[in-house]
């Protein structure tokens, strides 16, 4: 590939200009997103993204540039372009930045499947997507029926100045359907599998099938509908049970978030906050129950947020975050790992080509209960509490302690039953008070991990695909509804 | 750049070329700069230059749509090849007619070669004034310098050749000090339009009072809100309820209630390219000419935005908010605006008996209830108790839950003076400061933890 080998040229010139260190990604990406809704399709396209960024490090300061034009000559003013703007970084330098040593790696990782969704045809995935659509719109209340699928094919190639040469292929499929049901000023939506695109994974057109969508349509239609005619979610402090996919946006938002190094150290602080859990907490702050265990995990198979190394070349890991309720360990990189006496967690990834790594979410896990209980268990040992799942809203504060969540919908428990639906359910809490509220668990056989295609952060912003896997589990005495 | 004659001409060459029946091809791309500091220090510095043409083909009511970030006449032909082979596969489309026709657009201004010539090294000087200016006060500096330069050019098969330069520049000033921080920013055009000594100033004037912040009773407190605010509620509105789709599917508070009052009568919202504070894209992604929209008239609902396909789907005219190609969300306006009244932040804080000046709102959520434009989100950068037409003391940072239909008709007060929030060539809102009679607080943001589980 004659792209290498001009990346490699500009390292070597930027080795020989004295820099510290560089290195230089390519990435050649196709996609295609099918939005059906109603008896339309709404949107359909095919892109392709390809580019290459180059990284350089000048006496302890960064410049980046990144460009789509795909010439020798184009490279190297790429790299004299990421020079001049590390050298300006340099001027307002006060403390230089230092890389944690890791060996430089040379392989290669490709995702495993069994169907490639490019190769299937349009005219099949059309098809499904139609009928979840029409069953769904069985019922001239749903004003809008909706279904998509994505699927994304990245090529990546990483170089570093220190011999590092890794190339991976990575391809992810994802579907999901939802109805919206509108009857006299009120709105109810439910979603399946997930909210907000459904579920998304690292694996082939099988993933989307496996998915069940039309098999799932009647069931998502009628709660929708049953939704208009719920009573409003009562407000007060209850026992609260949340259910798997709701669970990992709040692990995601009060745990992935603020355990990345980066923010807690402040460079997100102008723009998305900053982190309450300061490095002054690690190894021994509570930060859960007993009971809670999140851990970071990159080698999932088949998990969107896996791969083989992340864009510093550093190996995909596993790594604690919470043991026992206390907070062990941050997301890292190599620029901020040492700052806490660690070393990097694989954790820097740029969205694509053209955008500077930070340091994400991987898969951000909570481990399931040491018992098996299943959610009909939890119910049960319950006396009186309120069920939640699938998320509706979702904010946080800018240190990620005070938050407020809505779900689709939630079930009253009474005495170990569920008795009666209920909409608009909304629950808050401050993340330190509530993680240690935990109390139960669901055991392996009710833990799943749910793709999170959507995570923003950074400027320019960047989006970045991510997974946590969670069973339900039971939070006590937690704010339910919006006091007035 | 590439410059308008070579872009146009290149696109005229493939549409010439292409064997579908109707094309279209919107062409974006340029140089993006951003210079991030934190702790008084650039952290992340960045430069991204970039293309991506939308290929839109239609063969009768079917379309095809391939994106591509290559330049080659032959990779736009092969492009065009693929979007026909995905037209040919899709199910007719309705409420497509044809692509538009050629239009005159009234030009507006949005291209300065000072923004376009700016510097890493101009960048870093500038953040390094900043630094120092902040250094005397015993406070640090975050924030973000961005500047760069695009073109924005559209043709299609029936003539229209729509092209449009743009810079811009946006600074984000966030002094930090032990006990607080504040925000400032500043969006134009043209890089010489912002006085960053002022920006600065205004930062770390506001930061100086965010300090001692105590913790206030919840529950409903007359507001003041800077413009910032506002911004973020109305971003929302634009995607919740101004929006073509939602208006159409029965999800905006709009859906078949135009005509009746949703606000106050101080307010009226409108979406436009021609405000004497910022200039926007004079055409929509499809070529047509964009409009000024009336959204909320004296807080009567008075319309949303439409594209081509939605328009037709809502028997309406195209008001020019089409996006690029391939997006499922139709038309979403992009440059919201609320009319100016005639008060002053000062003079809102002279006229509060008790009440809550708040600096900026922060991860707001509209997806509550949007038939009832219900809304989350957090105060942050400063919020100050005012007692007696005074600023008493700062207070924690608070989260809100309310209804923005219920807001804005309680709006007692607007600014006369706007500000351009924005941090995209194309995109941006100008915004009041406004005064809220009873806005609902309902948490605060501290560090509790919680008992041990029972």
């Amino acid at each position: 590939m004659e792209t290498k080998e001009w990346l490699k040229a500009a390292l070597n010139d930027l080795s020989r200009a004295g820099i510290d260190y560089a290195d230089g990604r390519y990435l050649d990406r196709e996609t295609e997103s099918i939005t059906v809704r109603n008896e339309q399709v709404a949107a359909l396209s095919r892109r392709g993204d390809c580019g290459f960024g180059i990284r350089v490090l000048y006496k302890g300061s960064w410049g980046f540039a990144a460009s789509a034009r795909l010439t020798e000559a184009d490279v190297m003013e790429t790299a004299r372009r990421a020079l001049e703007v590390a050298k300006a970084s340099y001027l307002t330098q006060r403390e230089p930045v230092k890389l944690d040593e890791w060996q430089p790696h040379r392989g290669s990782y490709r995702t495993r499947f069994e169907v490639d969704p490019f190769a299937v045809p349009l005219d099949r995935k059309l098809e499904l997507l139609f009928t979840a659509v029409k069953i769904l719109r069985q019922d001239k209340r749903i004003a809008v029926a909706e279904g998509e699928m994505n699927f994304c094919r990245t090529e990546k190639l990483f170089l570093s100045t220190e011999g590092a040469e890794i190339t991976q292929s990575i391809l992810e499929s994802g579907a999901g359907t939802e109805a919206t049901a509108i009857e006299d000023g009120d709105l109810q939506r439910r979603s399946y599998p997930d909210s907000l695109g459904g579920d998304i994974a690292t694996r082939g057109y099988e993933f989307v099938e496996s998915l069940e969508l039309v098999e799932n349509a009647e069931r998502i239609r009628e709660e929708a509908l049953a939704l208009l005619a719920a009573e409003p979610c009562p407000v007060g402090k209850r026992d609260l049970i949340i259910g798997s996919s709701q669970l990992g946006l709040q692990i995601h938002e009060s745990c992935g978030h603020p355990t990345e190094l980066d923010r807690a150290l402040g460079t997100e602080i102008s723009y998305a906050g900053g982190s309450f859990l300061t490095p002054d907490k690690l190894g021994n702050f509570r930060y859960g129950s007993k009971i809670v265990n999140i851990y970071g995990d990159a080698t999932i198979p088949g998990s969107i947020g896996s791969f083989g190394y992340d864009d510093e070349g550093v190996p995909a890991q596993r790594f604690p975050i919470i043991e026992e309720g206390i907070f062990v360990g941050y997301l890292t990189s190599r620029e901020t790992a040492p700052i806490v006496g660690k070393r990097s967690s694989g954790a820097m990834r740029a969205e694509s080509w053209n955008h500077i790594p930070l340091i994400r979410m991987v898969n951000i896990n909570l481990e399931p209960g040491e018992q098996d209980l299943s959610l009909e268990d939890l119910i049960a040992d319950t006396k009186d509490g309120i069920l939640v799942a699938t998320n509706k809203s979702w904010s946080i504060d800018d240190l990620r302690l005070n938050f407020q969540f809505g779900c689709e919908i939630a079930w009253e428990i009474k005495h170990g039953k569920r008795v009666r639906m209920l909409k608009n359910p909304v629950y808050t809490g401050i993340t330190p008070q509530f993680w240690n509220s935990c109390d139960a668990i669901c055991g392996r056989s009710e833990w799943r991990i749910w793709g999170l295609p959507n995570c923003g952060k950074g400027e320019p912003p960047q989006t970045m695909h991510v997974a946590h896997g969670a069973a339900p589990a039971r939070f006590r005495n937690i704010e339910v509804g919006v006091k007035k | 750049m590439i410059g308008e004659q070579q872009i146009l001409g290149l696109l005229k060459r493939v549409v010439g070329r292409s064997p579908a029946e109707r094309t279209e091809l919107v062409y974006m791309g340029g140089r993006t700069d951003l210079t991030r500091y934190t702790k008084s220090a650039i952290h992340q510095n960045v430069s991204e230059e970039n293309t991506r043409v939308y290929v839109r083909v239609a063969e009768g009511k079917r379309l095809g749509v391939v994106t591509i970030n290559k330049l080659g006449e032959e990779e736009l032909l092969q492009a065009v090849a693929k979007a026909l082979e995905l037209a040919r596969h899709q199910p007719e489309n309705p409420y497509f007619e044809d692509f538009p026709q050629p239009a005159s657009y009234q030009r507006t201004q949005t291209y300065f070669e000072a923004t376009a010539e700016f510097t890493p090294a101009g960048r870093a000087e500038t953040v390094k004034r900043i630094f120092a200016q902040a250094e005397r006060l015993g406070f640090e500096v975050a924030g973000a310098f961005t500047s760069g330069e695009a073109e924005v050019a559209i043709l299609n098969s029936n003539g229209v050749a729509a092209y449009q330069p743009l810079t811009q520049a946006a600074i984000t000033i966030v002094p930090v000090s032990r006990e607080g921080m504040s925000r400032s920013s500043s969006f134009s055009h043209d890089v010489r339009e912002i006085d960053f000594e002022r920006v600065a100033a205004k930062a770390l004037e506001r930061c100086a009072l965010n300090k001692n912040q105590q913790e206030i009773a919840l529950g409903q407190y007359d507001v003041i809100l800077e413009p910032g605010c506002l911004a973020e509620v109305m971003q929302w509105l634009c995607f919740i309820s101004f929006g073509s789709n939602s208006f159409i599917e029965g999800k905006s508070f709009l859906a078949g209630k135009l005509g009746e009052r949703s606000m106050g009568e101080n307010i009226t919202i409108y979406d436009s390219v021609h405000e004497p504070e910022a200039q926007g894209l004079p055409f929509d992604f499809q070529g047509f000419p964009k409009q000024r929209v009336t959204l909320i008239e004296r807080g009567i609902n008075h319309g949303v935005v439409f594209d081509s396909m939605s328009a037709n789907q809502a028997k309406a005219q195209p008001t020019g908010h089409g996006l690029p190609p391939g997006m499922p969300y139709g038309a979403i306006p992009f440059n919201i605006c609320l009319q100016p009244g005639a008060s002053s932040v000062e003079e809102m804080i002279a006229s509060c008996p008790r009440g809550l000046l708040v600096s900026s709102f922060h991860y707001v959520n509209g997806f509550l209830d949007p038939k009832k434009a219900l809304m989350t989100g957090m105060t942050r950068y400063g919020t100050f108790l005012v007692e007696g037409g005074k600023i008493k003391h700062a207070v924690k940072n608070l989260r809100w839950n309310e209804s923005m239909l219920r807001a804005l008709s309680n709006v007692q007060a607007i600014s006369r003076k706007r500000e351009v929030i924005g941090d995209e060539g194309a995109s941006f809102a100008v915004m009041p400061a406004v005064y809220i009679k009873d806005f609902t607080f309902t948490g605060v943001q501290k560090e509790e933890s919680g008992p041990a589980p029972r």
